[in-house]
This record gives structure tokens, C-alpha cells and sequence, in this order.
């Protein structure tokens, strides 16, 4: 640096969005952001996309900052430019995703006086994002955006919004322009270095454990924890679940691992946590999805919880041991103290554990009661679905998800060897999520294979983006499971509701998708039978330029198992429609 | 359900209080009494002028004062998230301090 450049607001906001690293910004233009506008019109450095909706805007920024683990960043105007974002602000602060939003807003003077698009956007997003700055004087422009990034991506990463009255950013005052190198906020401080008292009292319980299991959430994402994860377990040789944000961080295809667990997680996963005698939790914060009735929840349980964030720890589930810092580094310090101690620690101790998870694990696997016959007999089921588009692509595709029946069974059976390649709105279950977010996907790594399971409702609410999707040519498949219905909240109805279908359906309102994806410009097959179903889904891969839509028709009257049993313990679930545990 | 003391040194910065104030609701708490004012004597402040390796100057922090009815498991909890807010810079309840981040084993403010 050093170098002191006379600049205007939006051309300083330009280019410390380039100093900071930035190559992308996704976003749309309006009248408060105008002079930013035309500062990314007389650069080079970042390109700007072009959303269709601002809600697709932070959705394809976060789907970008998880695939990358790079933050994500949005510009918008203000007002309804600033509130459309907040379903997608909301759903990375859920995630813990990195990113930081821009927004306009109405010039300092006007602000207060209702004027023309204005609204109070730091007041509207304040309980959705980590922390929010507005521009007061233009001058601090390069130190907010410093912090902004420092703050979206240490500790406990989260989305960051940074309102600038017009009037900061306009053209004909310019300013001394020099980036910071450093971030330096005196009231913030994240953890990065575990205790090593608590590591020490960690590895000791971790050595006296008979039935351990190792719960590893987003965090563990969050923090690039794989390499560790994966060296801790060759030592500790411990049955492992994944929660749905944290599939990948374990190779699901490895033995030792036992599938998701919670809500719909595998049977195996549910009874392993239920009947241990230590969890150690990683990166996870056992959310009501996971735990169910908390007083129920693992009775017999230690616990240690490994997590960057104190509010996380003893929320829900008091731990037994806390171990607060960086996922990765207190994995790092455990690794060191445990081979420090290696005489006192015997994996073969666990063989009656891993026999027990062996019987649970043939007794009510996964493809337990779906059907044989795959002939045109039955309807397609919409587990085959994900199971062929998992053959298709060797389980090596970037997976975005909507929400839904479709996010579990793409969660089920799609099974993640690497993380940040399944892409899902996990904490605030966010319909829509799932083309943005593979748009943001596909911009990341444009020559990786990036598929959008999703079901006929979600797709709905930000199919405008197929447009974008047009212009930036990206050839993203998008698989829509199409049940005619609602199917996550008709098997709610259907088990709790005595079958009373309340506005779940579309009386035959959809939409005949193949010619709505051909409108746009793109490619679109239709498949209601089993027979062509293979074919049809390998004819749509081979397709590499093209975004070609799948819209499969499967059996309306399928459900999501295993499902927990409300209120009650983990061992407690339904397998099927009229069997429970 | 006791009623309990919260005290806070923070940034005196435009929205820092609505960030209190908007946790409090958003995670369900009560709050029975809130008093701020700006800091004007930081001799009793000398150790988180050491810590934040930092010189307060006039207006910049504000202590805040508030009392709520809560369970022990609770005010935990409140504490932990008031720590996580950027512009709390120490919060404190009877036996504990968090101060830049670090939980100390007494009442410091």
C-alpha cells in the first residue's frame, strides 16, 4: 500500500472491494446505489451479476461463500432492493455463512423524512446479521469495508450489511484513498486457540469412553476442518454422524461413518447417539432438529463441545467439557495431547460398540421397505431419483437443495465424500434457496458438475433466476422432484392432521415446466415413468453447455424416513408408514 | 426467577443500544429497568484500557445498566450473547466478567 489515490465514495468502495479480494459481486441496480452503479461500470476488476429478484442476489453470494469458504457479496438499492435481500441475509446469518451486503440508502439529508425507497435497513436486517455499519462519512469507506470482511469471515463467521446514503458515494467529492491492512477492532475477539486444561480433561474422557460418537455439524465446514477430523478419527476409530449442515466433513462412503442423524437421520445415527457414553460434539449446536425432546436427548452421554462460539456451548445441551476456540485448531490440540497419550488409548475396546452399530445398521438401513420392482408398475420413487443423479455424477457434484421432502432425500442419498458440496439452507429452511444458490455455485467453479435438487413448490419462488441463469450461460441441472404437492408439510398432514390436505396442493395450477425452461432459453425433459428415468437423467447430464431442467414425476404418496417421533427420544422414530421403532 | 443485575461497558456508537435492547426481545428476555450513560471517568476503567491495549477518550463508551428476571441457566446465556455483540466491550453479571471476548471469574465492572 502507501500509495494515496484521490477518489470518490463509490470508486473508494470499488476499490477496496478489489484490495480486499473480491471478484464478484452479485446484486441489482436502483436509484440509491446508482453512483456505486457507475463506479463498477468504469472498472475491470470485479464483475458484477445480475440477478432478477435481490433475494436470488444473497442466495448466489452464499451459495458462492459456501462452495468457496470465501465471503459472499451482494449489492442492492435501498428500500424494497434492501428488504428483498433479507430472506437471503437471514438464511446465511442461520448458516453462519460469510458475507457482507451492501445496500443503499436514501442521501443523509433525506434519511427520516420517509422519503422516495427509504427504509431503515440496519433497523429491518439488525436481528439477522453479526453486525451492521452505516456510512456516516465517506472518508471511512475503505476502513468499514476492512472490518465488514474481518468480522463476516473470524469466529463465528456471519453476514455483515453496510448501508451508504447516496451522498457518500457521489462522484464530485473525492477523498485520500488507502486501504488498511489490518482490521483492528478493539471489542472483538474471536477464539482461535483452544485451554489446554480443557483439551487435556477432552482427550481423558475421550480415552475412558466404551461408546463414543463424533457429531460433527457446519462448524466443522466452517472452520476447513476436514484434514483433522479425518486424523482425530483414524486414531480414535469412533462410529461418526454428520447433521445436515456438516455432510461431507467425513466421507460418508467411509465405514465409519453413520449417516445424518436427527430429525431424518439413518436409524443407526439416531441409536448410536441415543445409547452412548460420549458425544463429542464438533462444530454443531444441537438444535431442536437434532436433539428433540432435550431432556430425553443421550441420557447416558458425556459430552464435549468443540465450538468457536461461547452462546453455542451448554444452550440446549449442558456440555461436560467446553472446548472453545477455532474447530480446527482445538481438533489440532486434541490430535497432539492424544499422541502424547497413545499407550492409554485402545481402539479395540470399541468392538462391542461397532458390533451393536452393525446390527442397527442392517436391521433399518436406509433402502429398508423401498421397493424391488422398478418396473412402470409403480410410480417413480423420488429416493431412485437422487440415487441415479448420485451414479450419474460418481457422487462428485456440487449439490444445492431446496427445502423440503427432495432436501432430505438428496441428504439421504446423496452421499458427500468432500465438504462445501452440499448446498443447503439448513437452519432457516429457506424455499427458493436452491437455483441461486447453484448459480452462485456454478460462477464459483465453472467447470464442476452443479445440480439443483429441488421439488416443484420451491423452484416457484425464484424461478425468475433462469433468466440470469441465460445470461451468464450456466449450465446447471436442475432436478425437480415433482410431487404435485407441498411434500414435506402433506406428510405432516398426513401423520398429524388426520390426512386433511390443507392448502398443500395446486388443484392443477402448475406449470408445464419443460416449456418454461425452453422460454428461457434452456433445455427441459420430462420423465414420469421408471422405465426412462435412468436414460433420461444420463441424456440430461451429457448435455455439458446447457442448463437442461428435469422435471421427474414420483409418487405423490411417498414420505420421509426414518422420522423422530415428536417430543420423545432419538430412539424413538417411525421407519415407515405404519412402523415404529 | 431472580431479578439480576447486567452491567456493560460498550462503543458509544449510533444503533449500539438498539442492539442490546433488540437482543433482549429477540431471544425472548425481559427487561425490567435500563440505565446508560456516557463514561466520563476512566480511571476505573484502567484495566480494559490495558486490555484493549487502547485510551478511552471523552464520549467514546457508555455504561449500561440493566436489570431482568431470569434463571441462573438463562443468565448465562444473556451474558454469552451480549458478548457476542461487536460493540460490547465487557459485560458483567455478579460472579463473571466477559471482557474482549474472555470470561474472567468475577465482577469486574
Amino acid at each position: 500500500m502507501g500509495v494515496i489515490l484521490k477518489l470518490s465514495g463509490a470508486d473508494m468502495l470499488m476499490r477496496a472491494l478489489h484490495d480486499e479480494g473480491v471478484e464478484l459481486i452479485f446484486g441489482y441496480p436502483g436509484g440509491a446505489a446508482l453512483h456505486i452503479y457507475d463506479a463498477i461500470f468504469r472498472q475491470d476488476k470485479i464483475d458484477h451479476i445480475l440477478v432478477r429478484h435481490e433475494q436470488g442476489a444473497t442466495h448466489a453470494a452464499d451459495g458462492y461463500a459456501r462452495a468457496t469458504g470465501k465471503p459472499g457479496v451482494v449489492l442492492v438499492t435501498s428500500g424494497p432492493g434492501a428488504t428483498n435481500a433479507i430472506t437471503g441475509i437471514a438464511t446465511a446469518f442461520m448458516d453462519s455463512i460469510p458475507m457482507v451486503v451492501i445496500s443503499g440508502q436514501v442521501a443523509s439529508h433525506l434519511i427520516g423524512t420517509d422519503a422516495f425507497q427509504e427504509t431503515d435497513m440496519i433497523g429491518i436486517s439488525r436481528p439477522v446479521v453479526k453486525h451492521s455499519y452505516t456510512v456516516f462519512d465517506a472518508q471511512d469507506i475503505p476502513k468499514i469495508i476492512k472490518e465488514a470482511f474481518y468480522v463476516a469471515t473470524s469466529g463465528r463467521p456471519g453476514p455483515v450489511v453496510i448501508d451508504i446514503p447516496k451522498d457518500m458515494t457521489a462522484p464530485d467529492k473525492l477523498y485520500d484513498y488507502e486501504y488498511p491492512e489490518k482490521a483492528n477492532i478493539r471489542s472483538y475477539n474471536p477464539p482461535i486457540e483452544p485451554e489446554q486444561n480443557q483439551i487435556e480433561r477432552a482427550v481423558a474422557a475421550i480415552i475412558s469412553a466404551n461408546k463414543p460418537v463424533i457429531y460433527a455439524g457446519g462448524g466443522a465446514i466452517a472452520s476447513n476442518a476436514f484434514k483433522e477430523l479425518f486424523e482425530l478419527n483414524e486414531i480414535l476409530d469412533a462410529p461418526i454422524t454428520n447433521t445436515l449442515m456438516g455432510l461431507g466433513i467425513y466421507p460418508a462412503t467411509h465405514k465409519r461413518f453413520l449417516g445424518m442423524l436427527g430429525m431424518h437421520g439413518t436409524y443407526q445415527a439416531n441409536m448410536a447417539m441415543h445409547n452412548a457414553d460420549l458425544i463429542i460434539a464438533i462444530g454443531a449446536r444441537f438444535d431442536d432438529r437434532i436433539t428433540n425432546n432435550p431432556s430425553k436427548f443421550s441420557p447416558d452421554a458425556k459430552i464435549i463441545h468443540l465450538d468457536v462460539d461461547h452462546s453455542s456451548v451448554s444452550k440446549i445441551i449442558e456440555a461436560d467439557i467446553a472446548v472453545f476456540g477455532q474447530v480446527k485448531n482445538s481438533l489440532e490440540a486434541i490430535i497432539k495431547t492424544l499422541k502424547n497419550n497413545l499407550d492409554d488409548y485402545d481402539s479395540k475396546r470399541l468392538k462391542p460398540w461397532h458390533s451393536q452399530i452393525a446390527e442397527w445398521r442392517s436391521s433399518h438401513g436406509l433402502n429398508y421397505e423401498l421397493y424391488k420392482d422398478e418396473s412402470d408398475n409403480n410410480s417413480i420413487l423420488p429416493q431412485a431419483v437422487v440415487q441415479h443423479v448420485y451414479n450419474i455424477t460418481k457422487g462428485e457434484a456440487y449439490v444445492t437443495s431446496d427445502v423440503g421432502q427432495h432436501q432430505m432425500f438428496a441428504a439421504q442419498y446423496y452421499h458427500f465424500d468432500k465438504p462445501r458440496k452440499w448446498i443447503n439452507s439448513g437452519g432457516l429452511g429457506t424455499m427458493g434457496f436452491g437455483l441461486p444458490a447453484a448459480m452462485g455455485v456454478k460462477f464459483a467453479f465453472p467447470n464442476e458438475e452443479v445440480v439443483c435438487i429441488t421439488g416443484e413448490g420451491s423452484i416457484q419462488m425464484c424461478i425468475q433466476e433462469l433468466s440470469t441463469c441465460f445470461q451468464y450461460n450456466l449450465p446447471i441441472k436442475i432436478i425437480n422432484i415433482n410431487n404435485e404437492a407441498l411434500g414435506m408439510v402433506k406428510q405432516w398432514q398426513d401423520m398429524n392432521y388426520g390426512g386433511r390436505h390443507s392448502e398443500s396442493t395446486y388443484q392443477n395450477s402448475l406449470p408445464d415446466f419443460i416449456k418454461l425452461a425452453e422460454s428461457y432459453g434452456h433445455v427441459g425433459i420430462k420423465i414420469e415413468k421408471n422405465s426412462e428415468l435412468k436414460e433420461s437423467l444420463e441424456k440430461a447430464f451429457s448435455m455439458k453447455d446447457k442448463l437442461v431442467f428435469v422435471d421427474v414425476y414420483v409418487d405423490p404418496s411417498e414420505h420421509v424416513y426414518p422420522m423422530l417421533v415428536a417430543n420423545d427420544s432419538l430412539e424413538n422414530m417411525w421407519l415407515s408408514k405404519d412402523k415404529k421403532t | 426467577m431472580i431479578k439480576r443485575k447486567l452491567i456493560m461497558i460498550m462503543e458509544n456508537k449510533p444503533g449500539a443500544l438498539v442492539r442490546v435492547v433488540g437482543l433482549f426481545h429477540q431471544r425472548g428476555y425481559n427487561i425490567e429497568t435500563l440505565h446508560v450513560d456516557p463514561v466520563t471517568d476512566f480511571s476505573r476503567y484502567k484495566f480494559i484500557e490495558e486490555k484493549l491495549e487502547t485510551k478511552f477518550k471523552e464520549n467514546e463508551i457508555s455504561r449500561l445498566t440493566i436489570t431482568t428476571f431470569v434463571s441462573d441457566s438463562l443468565m448465562r446465556q444473556i451474558l454469552r450473547q451480549l458478548n457476542k455483540l461487536i460493540d460490547v466491550i465487557a459485560v458483567s453479571n455478579e460472579e463473571t466478567t466477559y471482557l474482549k471476548g474472555v470470561l474472567l471469574d468475577e465482577n469486574l465492572l
